[in-house]
């Protein structure tokens, strides 16, 4: 009824490979065990820092809905800073985008000149973070619906 | 005290769901003589069920109360239990339609199993240590101890890296994190606290970046949490994340030990705990693991309602929970819906194919019914979310851009390149590759002793996931971002996607007589689905 093998053995092969396969597995474990950051190592985890804490005190005396833009550095990593601007201020949508009547600033030391773009400063909140409008675009201000 | 309503809700009606839905009579050969009693339930497969199945309900009363502008989720969850209960209760009062009906396992074939008529243990008993087995010199007493320690082993390791990478990285370790599903999350939370529509300012094309249109099943799930513990806590979606990875080891563990026995089920789960890019992106909270989960829970019910065919018993349970869990990994990412429709195809297939090779009305696709029933209430939400609630996906650029991209062999070339390379690649194991492992150990181990016979569920999982991942293949050609910016930030997901599922097949295809059952012929019977094959296929 078994076929060939007696359920009560195993052909030397099996146990070889199921073996190696233990072997292998647990290598791959003990990496896993290595490659864990510890509790407390240095590149730990800056999303609060970066989104929630950076921008707790601009969230407060934002509008609590609407569409609001936003100017920040260039470059691949500021990209990751556009992300958490958006992750720390929603609901409110923040379009990457000038063309608004609150605009946010975001930038590594401090805000730079944005006389060329038309906007006018109304906070500097510290650690590069902002608060600007935009005359030209005074009437859409952050109440417009974000949809 | 309203988030521990909302943790009793969550799993109460995930565990409802699969309770509904869950085969009467025994899972094996064996049944009280003339009685028909409820499917023996094996804790342990709905305890791995009860939690992704729940998060999938709460995502769902979420979304549902959203649009009827109900703002008491406590009072909609009570609801929604009840429902289920009713439901249930309706169900064990009469045969329901997921029903195995009176009949239930026919007494010819517990005879045909080996003349037992004694129930038999649940099978989760063959996690349960192999106290009878024979050591001979082909089949050593260490290699029990040796497999389960690595098996523990494995399952020490990935929990104490899983703890500390959700220690160290509370909100997630990626991108995608906090510019897809958490920042859903936070729309749907926060814009529900400010009343009337706001819980849809997330759906703007103005952030067309964050993916809209992805499906809510953890962004929903997350929100609904938070909703009831009125903050929006990171600890929630860590947490979903680490029950959602560890489900799935749990999910693939008992389905095999079901199937193949206690030994394939530790080889098996050692090999998922083990891939390293499995348990990154288990705590990353990502949504590519809990798709994963629903995967392999489509994949190992068709192949449990396989075993349920082969032993006569009419019951559709196991493919109405196929249904589900297909629908809730459309309602997960974009991905489900490519591997809903390809299980819809590849079911059908399949079963035609079957019947016209034995000529037999049975198996026809009105057996499909079941399957494709439980599906519809997910494609419905779907639906209307992708219709009334999401901003188009960004995937799909102008025909003619379309049409040039799909004649240039280059691009063909350069995800052919990406496959072959990342099938190596793939899971960041160390020395050997996952996939190369479990390729060795098929080879060794599944082509002797007795012939395995698959079922349409079988060969239609595998042909699922082969269209599935044809799917991705074509959706790279397509791709209107660079190709290979594409292919390197997310192959690797889209193959972590379907490799429980291939574990689970690769194990499943495993000779039974071989290394993947328990190793006396008593505890060979003690197997819920092993003796009715053994039988049959010799």
């Amino acid at each position: 009824m078994d076929g060939s093998l007696s359920p009560d053995s195993l052909p030397p092969r099996t146990i070889i490979a199921a073996l190696i396969f233990v072997a292998c597995c647990l290598l791959s474990s003990a990496r896993l065990v290595m490659e864990t950051p510890a509790l407390n190592h240095p590149g730990g985890d800056h999303i609060a820092q970066r989104s929630d804490e950076r921008f707790g005190a601009l969230k407060a005396e934002l509008p609590q809905s609407g569409v609001v833009g936003y100017i920040g550095e260039t470059g691949s990593p500021a990209v990751g800073d556009y992300y958490l601007a958006q992750y720390a201020l929603a609901p409110l949508v923040v379009d990457h985008s000038a063309n608004h009547g609150l605009v946010v600033g975001n930038f590594s030391a401090g805000p730079p000149a944005v006389a060329t773009q038309g906007l006018r400063l109304v906070k500097d909140y510290g650690s590069g973070v902002a608060l600007f409008t935009n005359p030209a675009f005074a009437d859409s201000a952050a109440t417009k619906d974000a949809r | 005290m309203a988030l521990g309503l909302a943790v009793i809700f969550c799993v109460v009606s995930g565990f409802l769901l699969v309770s509904l839905c869950w085969p009467r009579g025994p899972l094996g050969p064996t049944s009280r003589k003339g009685g028909e009693k409820w499917g023996a339930p094996d804790p342990l497969l709905k305890a791995s069920l009860t939690v992704p199945f729940g998060l999938g309900v709460f995502s769902v009363v979420f979304f549902l109360a959203q649009i009827a502008g109900i703002r008491k989720l406590l009072a909609v969850d009570l609801v929604t239990l009840a429902g289920l209960l009713a439901a249930l209760m309706l169900r064990r009062g009469r045969a329901g339609p997921f029903g195995a009906g009176p009949q239930g396992l026919k007494p010819s074939s517990i005879d045909l199993a080996g003349g037992s008529t004694k129930a038999a243990p649940f099978p989760g008993s063959n996690f349960a240590p192999n106290r009878g087995a024979k050591a001979t010199k082909n089949n050593p007493a260490w290699l029990e101890p040796v497999v389960s320690a690595g098996f523990f082993v494995s399952v020490g390791a990935a929990l104490y890296s899983a703890v500390l990478r959700m220690l160290a990285h509370p909100h997630g370790n990626g991108w995608d994190a906090f510019a897809i599903w958490n920042l859903h999350a936070r729309f749907l939370f926060l814009g529900a606290g400010l009343g009337g529509e706001h819980w849809r300012d997330g759906y703007s094309t103005l952030i067309a970046w964050s993916h809209p249109d992805y499906p809510l099943l953890l962004p929903g799930a997350i929100a609904h949490f938070w909703s009831c513990l009125g903050r929006n806590d990171p600890a929630v979606p860590a947490i979903i994340g680490f029950l959602f990875a560890f489900s799935t080891v749990g999910l693939l563990c008992v389905t095999l030990s079901m199937l193949r026995g206690r030994r394939c089920a530790l080889l098996a789960g050692m090999a998922l705990l083990s891939t390293p890019t499995f348990i990154d992106l288990g705590t990353w909270q990502y949504a590519d693991v809990p798709l994963s989960f629903f995967f392999l829970a489509t994949v190992a019910f068709l192949c449990l309602h396989d075993e349920r065919v082969r032993t006569d018993s009419r019951s559709a349970g196991f493919l109405a929970l196929g249904g589900l869990s297909a629908g809730f990994a459309a309602w997960t990412k974009n991905e489900g819906l490519l591997f809903l429709c390809a299980i819809v195809f590849a079911v059908v297939w399949r079963m035609r194919v079957e019947r016209r090779r034995e000529g037999s009305a049975e198996g026809g696709v009105h057996s499909l019914v079941p399957l494709l029933l439980a599906m519809v209430p997910m494609v419905v939400v779907i639906v209307y979310f992708k219709r009334f609630v999401a901003p188009p996906g960004d995937l799909f650029s102008d025909p003619s851009t379309m049409l040039h991209k799909v004649l240039d062999p280059a691009r063909y070339w350069a995800v052919i390149q990406w496959y072959a390379s990342e099938l190596f690649r793939f899971g960041h194991w160390l020395v050997v590759p996952g996939t190369l492992l479990l390729a060795g150990v098929y080879v060794a181990m599944g082509k002797t002793g007795e012939r395995l016979r698959h079922g349409a569920g079988f060969r239609a999982s595998m042909a699922a996931l082969a269209l599935t991942l044809a799917g991705y293949f074509a959706i790279y050609l397509l791709t209107p971002l660079d190709i290979y910016w594409h292919l390197r930030f997310s192959l690797d997901r889209l193959f972590l996607q379907v490799w429980p599922s291939a574990i689970f097949l690769v194990f499943l295809s495993i000779d039974s007589g071989n290394l993947c059952l328990s190793t006396t012929s008593q505890q060979r019977q003690s197997l819920p689905f092993a003796n009715e094959r053994a039988t049959k296929c010799t």
